[in-house]
């Protein structure tokens, strides 16, 4: 209860400023405003955006400093991501550096650590994640692509699911059998596969919101060096535990959260009903007022993770499975609130304004196709990174022991 | 006293959903639903209905039609829901044909057996920028002239307004302040630009931006009667009750099929070594969604009785069904999603159409929140 303080650190709000000024000075504004309307931005130009992170260092901020990070506290880390949201700033895609990174520079080689770290840390090479598979989503263990030894080689065979940005990536961190006769979680190794590799097909899946950053990866007789299994063979379950615990904290978007809020409030001056601003609305002040609390319930649940990890150095797997249910369903409830505002002009979805350049007719405001792809894409927020059911699970064996 | 009896309804729905499943599966949809479609909707399931008798069930005999009432089309709009249906059946049968047969002269009557005969759709222009889901606030004005109206303004994007052969406008007559009418006015007239986009769940319209649009006297709904036109801001009012309801109808079909469709899917979806439907959790939450689209469809029935016979306190109750239904439709369709898993996230699967319909029905001829708190205010006076 109430254990640990907030101190206020003048250094970490140093820090904000300097990010913050970084962003007014550094991020395009071309990209600014397509990420303000949610229009899509291409590989080259995300590409630049991380790289110019990257060369700042600041993309592997939180990497140890002899890896080639800056040892950044939890709370630095904190308001990176913060500040980024606020300024409509892509954020960095988290497969190399949150997750990838820290796995190879705990589990792996020297000569991978040579090979891989420097190119995540600058953002030379795009990575992807192959987890889950069509028959193992919650269940990830229960994965079946198969690595067969064949001398120096690992012959992979398989098919993986939901592998974002796939399409773009360079390199694939990937979960394979290696053991299909020991216990699902004893028989699966940690391999790095180059997207290039023959054998190797990426097929685009097409989401609800009519976009495309998700893939189906499937593998024929793939052949990966031996080399670039990380970890010993079989254990690669824990490291894969490992990688999903830096993948749970810091999974409130703060930042982003509350931008949802200012465009609430932009379009509840800017929507009428019956020729008056829908502000005036008591059941959208209401609402708005709603929103607000939850929000900071979700900021008060991301301090003490921040707090937490401070005092036991390493993040509390309860605290990150509770701040994603509540982050999740915060953000789908404030961008409901912004789609019933919107809608009274009618549903109109042009996923043309998205393609930036268009200049079409807009049918509504020009929020609206960017509102709702965001909405769509994130009824997926419940599901990804661990479902809200998992998450409970989670929490119900850790925390309630039960 | 209901103009079909139960078993007369009961046959309609089955032949409704035996077309529906035949004719009309998910593919079909998706067909339509695609930017390439040149209309939007399906001119031979159009033609189908006309001939099955649909679009004249609740048209007066007197216009070829069966004299059914609103539940009769509600079971239409429910099969339509359930398969996704995209023809622009609540816009013509309810809005516009309703309109032409309360309001519509002598002569606009024959409008009727034209629409019985599927050689008409209609679009319902009536909401402008600004308005929100207040139903009075119209804008757009009809000047008068020698030989017609001229009618400029705007209007919101509608379903179906990119291709419906008709256009069912309000507009003021004589001026901002003028009585509120109702003009039919023909698609290919002059000024009327339009801004075609699809809707969240793939259904087309368009904004409509009316610049002197030159338009016949016939055009006006209900005759001038020694000089004086009609307001018709409560006959509005009332269609826009009826759409309201129809579209739960539809709603109530959609979230049966997605309920259904859910429950299949789970029983066959296995991880951890089990089919996920043997999960307790997800066993209720299954139930939560087949108990909350009862909820909506009971509650639909409910203001569809009160509707059809006469009751004095239908807008309330027709109010309160659309609250419910909203309420539902958020729900189920949002569970719907989540218990797919990621595969519910996909374009490829019907369910993710089957939400974005949900949203849209949300949302049309008012949402719940605006209902709501039109109860609230105990705005609903007797309709």
């Amino acid at each position: 209860m109430f254990i640990h303080g907030n101190e206020r650190d003048p250094a970490l709000e140093a820090f904000r400023k300097e990010v913050r000024e970084f962003c007014a000075t550094h991020l395009p504004v071309q990209t600014r405003r397509k990420q303000a309307l949610g229009q899509h931005i291409d590989r080259e130009e995300y590409g630049a955006w991380l790289r110019q992170l990257g060369e700042r260092g600041w993309l592997a901020g939180k990497w140890p400093k002899e890896h080639g990070g800056l040892d950044w506290s939890p709370e630095q880390y904190a308001v990176f991501s913060e500040e980024l949201g606020r300024a409509n700033a892509p954020a960095p895609v988290p497969f190399g550096v949150t997750m990838v990174g820290p796995v190879i520079y705990t589990f792996g080689t020297e000569e991978q650590k040579r090979r891989y770290l420097p190119g995540i840390a600058r953002h030379d090479t795009w990575w992807c994640q192959g987890y889950s598979e069509p028959g193992a989503g919650s269940d990830l263990a229960s994965l079946k692509t198969r690595a067969a030894r064949d001398g120096d080689h690992y012959i992979v065979n398989g098919q993986k699911i939901w592998t974002s940005y796939a399409h773009w990536a360079d390199m694939m961190f990937c979960l394979v059998r290696t053991d299909p006769d020991a216990k699902k979680q004893e028989g699966i190794s940690f391999l790095l596969i180059d997207m290039k590799t023959p054998g190797l097909t990426v097929r685009p899946i097409i989401g609800i919101t009519k976009g495309h950053h998700l893939n189906e990866v499937f593998f024929e007789d793939v052949r990966v060096p031996v080399e670039n299994r990380v970890g010993e063979e079989n254990k690669g379950w824990t490291y894969a535990k490992f990688l999903l615990g830096n993948e749970r904290v810091g999974v409130a978007d703060i930042g982003k959260f509350e931008g949802y809020l200012d465009s609430l409030r932009k379009l509840l001056n800017e929507t009428e009903e019956d020729g008056a601003p829908l502000e005036r609305s008591p059941e959208y002040q209401r609402k708005l007022a709603e929103l607000e609390v939850s929000l900071e319930t979700v900021k008060a649940l991301a301090a003490d993770q921040l707090a937490a990890a401070r005092a036991q150095g390493s993040p509390s797997l309860m605290g990150a499975a509770a701040l994603k249910i509540r982050s999740s369903e915060y953000q789908q409830a404030a961008l409901q609130v912004i789609v019933d505002v919107l809608a009274r002009n009618g549903l109109s979805y042009q996923t043309d304004a998205l393609s930036p350049g268009w200049n079409g007719d807009l049918v509504g405001p020009e929020e609206m196709a960017g509102v709702l792809y965001e909405h769509l894409y994130r009824r997926a927020a419940t599901i990804y990174g661990g479902s809200t059911e998992v998450q409970k699970n989670i929490i119900a064996k850790g925390a309630l022991g039960l | 006293m209901p103009a079909f009896t139960a078993d007369e309804r009961t046959l309609l729905m089955e032949s409704l959903d035996d077309f529906f499943s035949a004719r009309y599966p998910f593919e079909r949809f998706r067909k339509l639903s695609a930017r390439e479609h040149p209309d939007g909707y399906g001119r031979e399931e159009w033609a189908a209905y006309a001939e099955l008798g649909w679009l004249g069930v609740a048209l007066p005999e007197r216009a070829g039609g069966s004299g059914g009432g609103l539940t009769e089309l509600a079971i239409v709009m429910a099969s339509a829901g359930r398969a996704l249906a995209m023809e622009p059946l609540v816009s013509t049968l309810v809005m516009g044909a309703g309109a032409i047969e309360r309001a519509g002269s002598a002569t606009q009557q024959s409008l009727l057996a034209e629409i019985g005969r599927g050689a008409l759709t209609i679009s319902w222009c009536h909401t402008e920028p600004g308005a929100g889901y207040a139903r009075a606030y119209v804008r757009t004005t009809a000047s008068v002239t020698g030989d017609g109206f001229v009618l400029s303004g705007e209007k919101s994007f509608t379903l179906h307004a990119h291709n419906a052969e008709r256009l069912l406008v309000s507009a003021r007559l004589g001026g901002e302040d003028g009585p509120l009418a109702l003009f039919v006015v023909p698609a290919e007239s002059e000024g009327i630009h339009r801004k075609v986009a699809s809707f969240l769940d793939g259904r087309r319209g368009a904004a409509l931006t009316l610049r002197n649009v030159e338009v016949p006297a016939e055009a006006l709904l209900g005759e001038a009667s020694g000089g004086t036109v009609a307001d018709r801001t409560e006959l509005i009012e009332s269609l826009i009750d009826r759409g309201a309801l129809a579209v739960c109808a539809e709603a109530a079909g959609a979230m049966a099929a997605v309920t259904e469709q859910t429950v299949a899917y789970l029983k066959t979806r296995e991880q951890f070594g089990q089919p996920l439907s043997r999960f307790q959790v997800l066993q209720h939450r299954m139930v939560d969604m087949s108990l909350s689209a009862e909820e909506a469809r009971a509650a639909t029935h409910s203001a569809l009785n009160a509707h059809d016979g006469g009751d004095p306190d239908v807008r309330l109750k027709i109010w309160r069904a659309k609250v419910q239904t909203a309420r539902s439709a958020r729900f189920v369709g949002g569970q719907a999603i989540q218990l797919h898993g990621g595969m519910g996230m996909t374009d490829e699967l019907a369910i993710g159409h089957y939400y974005k319909r949900l949203t849209v029905c949300e949302h049309l001829f008012g949402d719940g929140e605006w209902y709501l708190r039109q109860l609230a205010a105990g705005a609903c006076a007797a309709a």
